[in-house]
């Protein structure tokens, strides 16, 4: 493992990071547009129908956390589709670099990029709506926001497989896997409001937990330890098989040249 | 002692044989030319040699060492260019290399990187973006790339295609100099016959998968027969015409001159049945074989 090639990496990309305009929309762009739509929207509807919930911090609180699951994932997936898309696929594993170090190299790229997605998010939260991020969530901040890092982590790495598996062709899944996994991840609204086989679906979903936990942590100021428990289990395991399934992947890319193909 | 040793490297995509059980061998200091015609296979030995494709069955031993099992260490002292890949084209030339120079651990990067820019003269395109260079630059680029970490064997596929003329000889002649420096081992393929022969200590010629020749590129280009004798006419050449369809010659004539393909022991033949038949030529130039012929009349056969 070397600490030079996943930060040429992890480098290689943050040089870009500041000069493209799709990159920065992602990482600020769209997540500043969302929380002030929401943030305006939810601000009517508390002041004109609700007095004694704090929906508006559920919301925004739902908001942030999500965008760490849907950025961390899009970010993992869009750091090696920009590989392929510049034809540099083939000079970076032609390099010393190891399988684990790329995939490290995206993990602190994405932990560098989303960090300053969170900041904005919360100072914007604060800011405008006199929500607070840290006093919100107290000393369980850390451990939410890992979790959501791991899921995150888990769909790009499965989706990274995908690709190297069927090439350009499902590149769209980057972008749309999340579609998939918010609806059972009950991000705005309780568990107990989907459809009762529904429910068993979410319950496969480490977020669903994570966000329920946060909705307690906000309305009753109490947390259900199994239910992180749960969350950070079930990351483990698909983190785990995530990371094995991009590796076989890789595996099979070379045995049928497809790695080289996708260049 | 080789850098490179090859034994009966295979590569099979399902039924297709892309590679079938080849052997060679690069020493140090070397370049190997490594030719054929297209799908003959080239391509994905160097995929393979790189670690990018898994050979089928077959070894291949680097500076003595399998690759599988030392991998990291074999590709820091290897490197490698084509005309086919690219680099990050929102980053600058500099920003690239100190990528590149990073990945292969190299010390003192920022001043390697000076040193190489001021080699390939691209100095004034440090700070340029990648997407705004020639493709004369680009190609200069990346061989500032495949030289970054002082590569013990570089592999270079088609370094030169796309490139006029004029910027493929300063590239040849760059790569040269480097060689001669750096007694580095080069395995080198190009569709252009003129530079193989210029560069390539020695050739090894693949068709199907499978090499089917190996020498010096002048020993390959003798083992063509033939020579062209190129006669230009003072008079019109119907004349010349009946004479080389009587005697059946292979020839291709036009206003400006008449190329006749035969034998090299005929040539003698064919100027006295000119001279019997009071045919004066102005102007005759014999072209001997080169490696093109050898490459096309095995193109053309599918040895």
């Amino acid at each position: 493992m070397s600490i030079r090639r996943i930060s040429a990496i992890v480098i290689r990309h943050l040089y870009m990071w500041p000069r493209s305009m799709e990159r920065l929309m992602g990482s600020f762009g769209w997540p500043i547009l969302e929380i002030i739509i929401w943030g305006l929207t939810m601000s009517y509807f508390q002041n004109s129908l609700f007095h004694n919930f704090s929906l508006l911090s559920i919301i925004l609180g739902s908001l942030i956390m999500w965008q760490i699951i849907a950025r961390t994932q899009t970010e993992t997936s869009i750091i090696f589709l920009d590989e392929i898309w510049n034809k540099n696929l083939i000079n970076i594993f032609s390099s010393p670099l190891t399988k684990g170090e790329f995939l490290i190299s995206i993990i602190v790229l994405n932990l560098i990029k989303i960090f300053f997605t969170i900041l904005s998010l919360s100072l914007i939260g604060f800011t405008f709506y006199k929500f607070n991020l840290i006093a919100s969530f107290g000393f369980y901040l850390p451990f939410l926001l890992f979790n959501l890092f791991l899921t995150g982590w888990s769909v790009g790495f499965f989706v990274i497989g995908m690709i190297l598996r069927f090439g350009y062709k499902i590149q769209e899944l980057a972008w749309a896997i999340v579609l998939f996994i918010q609806p059972f991840s009950c991000v705005y609204y309780p568990v107990s409001s989907l459809p009762v086989w529904a429910r068993y679906i979410s319950m496969l979903f480490p977020s669903s937990y994570l966000f329920e936990e946060m909705r307690n942590i906000l309305s009753n100021q109490t947390v259900n330890p199994n239910n992180l428990y749960a969350s950070f289990t079930l990351n483990i395991i698909y983190l785990s098989l995530s990371i094995w399934f991009f590796s076989s992947m890789f595996e099979k890319g070379r045995e049928y040249g497809r790695l080289v193909k996708l260049n | 002692m080789a850098v490179l040793e090859v034994k009966n490297l295979v590569k099979k995509f399902g039924a297709f044989t892309a590679v079938n059980n080849i052997s060679f061998d690069l020493k140090e200091g070397e370049i190997l030319g490594f030719l054929g015609p297209n799908g003959a296979g080239k391509t994905t030995t160097i995929d393979m040699l790189l670690g990018l494709t898994t050979p089928t069955s077959g070894s291949m031993n680097f500076f003595g060492l399998p690759f599988e099992e030392n991998r990291v260490s074999i590709l820091k002292k290897m490197n490698f260019s084509a005309s086919y890949i690219n680099m990050p084209w929102i980053l600058t030339v500099k920003e690239n290399l100190y990528t590149f120079a990073r990945l292969y651990e190299v010390d003192n990067y920022k001043e390697k990187v000076e040193k190489l820019m001021e080699e390939f003269q691209m100095t004034n395109l440090r700070d340029k973006l990648t997407n705004d260079l020639s493709s004369g630059q680009l190609t200069k680029l990346y061989l500032c790339k495949a030289f970054i970490n002082n590569p013990k064997l570089l592999l270079l596929d088609e370094p030169t295609a796309f490139l006029d003329p004029d910027i493929a000889d300063v590239i040849r002649k760059l790569i040269l100099a480097r060689v001669k420096k750096e007694k580095m081992s080069i395995l080198f393929t190009s569709h252009n016959m003129a530079e193989v022969t210029e560069i390539c200590d020695r050739v090894t010629f693949l068709s199907k998968g499978k090499i089917i020749a190996e020498d010096t590129p002048e020993e390959l280009a003798q083992k063509i027969k033939f020579c062209k004798v190129r006669l230009s006419f003072a008079e019109g050449n119907e004349k010349v015409k009946t004479l080389l369809d009587n005697y059946k010659y292979n020839y291709v004539a036009n206003n400006k001159e008449t190329v006749i393909s035969l034998d090299e022991y005929n040539v003698g033949q064919l100027l006295g049945r000119l001279s019997l038949a009071k045919l004066k030529y102005s102007q005759i130039t014999i072209d001997k074989p080169t490696l093109e012929d050898f490459f096309i009349k095995v193109a053309r056969e599918k040895i």
